[in-house]
């Protein structure tokens, strides 16, 4: 009796209230709301859309100002070292010209800049020019060649670029001042013991020419790997390929982006597939397939490098802009009602959702082309896909790196 | 709204058409905005939830199998939408049961001549854990064990909220009867006065842990 009174009533509010036809007066308003949500959702689309591409742009560009930074201060870094050489060369000179040496650049403090270079520039070619150092520093000795190297290179100086005037103007002052040069007492017999020291100084400079040279590399890279969801347990082979373009910003960290084209399948058990569509019966598990374009951002940190040897480790975001899905449905009975397959040809984007971890082994082949050996970890940080399944992925990425500072002549 | 004109306007709306989305959400409005009332506690609420699962319907549009039948995929979301809100407000929605609608006399409530609005009104003014289980049950057709699951509760709890639900509905019947010679029944949506009073003070009876009924 109770359950038919609780069945009744059951039935009473399932008819008026299932389907209330004609019930139900549209408003305008709701719409309006709607709309609003549905146009901020839109702006913020296209904000992500531009995202990578605005951070890539600022990346480019504080690469670009980070290179140009770091070339001004290796030029600057070559001049000071040429001239500390040139100093110690011209010590060596004054001491052995004795007062006529010491005479003519006494009087440099004194004299306007556009004076003073000429004894720079006298000097400065010789220290670039290794071989011709031992005959300059021996020529040096005789007073009077000295002064017309002096001479001769005053007068040419109409014709050099003298953008660096001011700083060798004041590199020049602090070194040659009268007191430093009138207070050694170096006989003419030290000049071949120095010689040495000033050979050193020399060929240091070539061997080391700046602090830091900002490096860039083009890579092809192709990679197996292990695609699975939650674990690799049910893990499937999955193939990558792509371009990817590093930038070294100091001399131990590098940032890297560029494309690769990946392929993952996966097999996940149907509990980790998500979708608002109710299976009649649902399927053991789902096989499916992702065509993507993979973005990835990553710094990397340099450890080892040695010989032709390096090893860097990295990490970073990648983005995953869908290009393909097929969704196979495996149902436990063969005779099952329910789709077999489904597929969502979409575009939609994924925006630095994936983690990356990796390890690099590069070794130089010459001084343009080098081999990378990249294990590595991908690891999901938000639902990916139509099916929202946290895929992970692992491999070992194999390419051939190309060292585009090759081109450039510095 | 014939088969062929709903795929034209489900390929606009893929598109993001928003003409095509604006002719969809008027063509489902009633069949949807009929879902989210009985969920939610008034129109307010139920335009809010509904808009939500429109907003999914019109972002996973493409995700949407031609060859099923439309209406049921959005009476789905619909559906979702409205356990996610309760989900969301899982806390203001347990309330103590009254013991006062626990010994209502099985009197033949079936016959009453009620309208759409009465009954909307009466399943509105349940608490939100009563109400959908009630909803689940008794009108979506779910089991204890699917609502169970669905909710998150233990399947002797989803049967305890029913039972409650159809208490307290029983009693309001048998109040809106001994009332009915003084009803006045609009047509339509008109009867927004009424309901928020009442929605008043189911809010505030929710909220301070009190009884909701009388």
């Amino acid at each position: 009796m109770n359950n038919e009174n609780d069945n009744g009533l059951d039935d009473l509010f399932k008819k008026k209230l299932e389907d209330p036809v004609g019930q139900i007066g549209y408003d305008e308003e709701d719409w309006d709301a709607l709309e609003q949500m549905l146009d901020k959702r839109t702006k913020r689309k296209g904000l992500i859309f531009w995202l990578p591409i605005i951070s890539s742009a600022a990346a480019v560009l504080l690469l670009v100002l980070g290179w140009w930074n770091f070339r001004t201060k290796t030029d600057q870094q070559h001049q000071q070292i040429r001239l500390q050489a040139v100093n110690h060369h011209q010590k060596s000179n004054t001491d052995t010209i004795g007062g006529l040496g010491r005479q003519a650049l006494t009087q440099n403090p004194a004299q306007t800049p556009t004076q003073k270079n000429p004894a720079n520039y006298a000097v400065t070619p010789n220290v670039n020019k290794g071989s011709k150092i031992s005959n300059s520093l021996l020529v040096a000795g005789g007073a009077s060649h000295a002064t017309t190297s002096v001479t001769e290179t005053g007068q040419k100086d109409t014709t050099i670029n003298r953008a660096d005037e001011p700083l060798l103007a004041a590199n020049f002052t602090t070194v040659f001042t009268p007191e430093q040069i009138t207070a050694q007492q170096v006989s003419p017999v030290d000049l071949q013991k120095k010689y040495p020291a000033v050979l050193n100084a020399v060929t240091h400079i070539t061997k080391n020419p700046a602090a830091f040279r900002p490096v860039y590399a083009l890579s092809v890279l192709a990679a197996p790997d292990v695609n699975g969801v939650g674990s690799f347990q049910q893990g499937k082979v999955g193939t990558n390929a792509g371009l990817l373009f590093t930038a070294g910003v100091s001399k131990k960290f590098t940032i890297s982006t560029g494309v690769l084209y990946s392929d993952k399948p996966y097999l996940t058990p149907f509990e980790n597939y998500h979708t608002s569509y109710q299976f009649q019966q649902n399927p053991i598990n789902v096989s499916a397939t992702c065509r993507m374009l993979d973005i990835p951002l990553n710094i990397g940190y340099q450890i080892y490098n040695k010989h032709q040897n390096k090893l860097s480790i990295g990490t970073g975001l990648s983005s995953y802009i869908m290009l393909q899905q097929d969704f196979k449905f495996n149902y436990a009975d063969p005779y099952a009602k329910g789709p077999s397959d489904f597929n969502v040809p979409n575009s939609s984007g994924y925006f630095f959702g994936i983690l990356n971890l990796n390890a690099t082994y590069e070794r130089q082949i010459n001084s343009k082309v080098g081999i990378t050996l990249q294990p590595y970890l991908k690891l999901p940080l938000t639902n990916i896909g139509y099916s929202e399944v946290r895929l992970q992925t692992t491999g070992v990425a194999v390419g051939l790196s190309w060292n585009l500072n090759s081109l450039s002549k510095h | 709204m014939g088969e062929e004109d709903l795929h034209q306007l489900i390929r606009g709306c893929i598109k993001q058409d928003r003409k095509c989305q604006k002719m969809l959400y008027k063509a489902f409005y009633g069949f949807s905005m009929g879902i989210c009332l009985r969920y939610a506690g008034n129109r307010d609420e139920a335009a809010e939830v509904m808009n939500q699962g429109f907003f999914k319907v019109f972002t996973h549009i493409e995700s949407y199998d031609i060859t099923r039948p439309f209406k049921a995929w959005l009476g789905k979301i619909m559906m979702n939408v409205s356990i996610d809100f309760y989900r969301a407000n899982l806390k203001m929605a347990y309330t103590e049961d009254l013991e006062k609608a626990e010994h209502v006399s099985d009197g033949d409530v079936v016959d009453k001549n009620l309208h759409y609005n009465d009954l909307l009104a009466m399943v509105q003014k349940l608490p939100q854990a009563y109400r959908t289980v009630f909803n689940l049950f008794a009108i979506d057709g779910y089991s204890h064990e699917e609502i169970a699951t669905m909710l998150n509760i233990n399947v002797g709890t989803s049967k305890s909220n029913l039972h409650k639900a159809r208490q307290k509905l029983k009693l309001m019947i048998l109040k809106a009867d001994s009332s009915a010679n003084n009803a006045n029944y609009n047509n339509g949506m008109n009867y927004n006065t009424s309901i928020v009073a009442i929605n008043a003070t189911n809010i505030n009876g929710v909220f301070f842990n009190k009884g909701i009924w009388e």
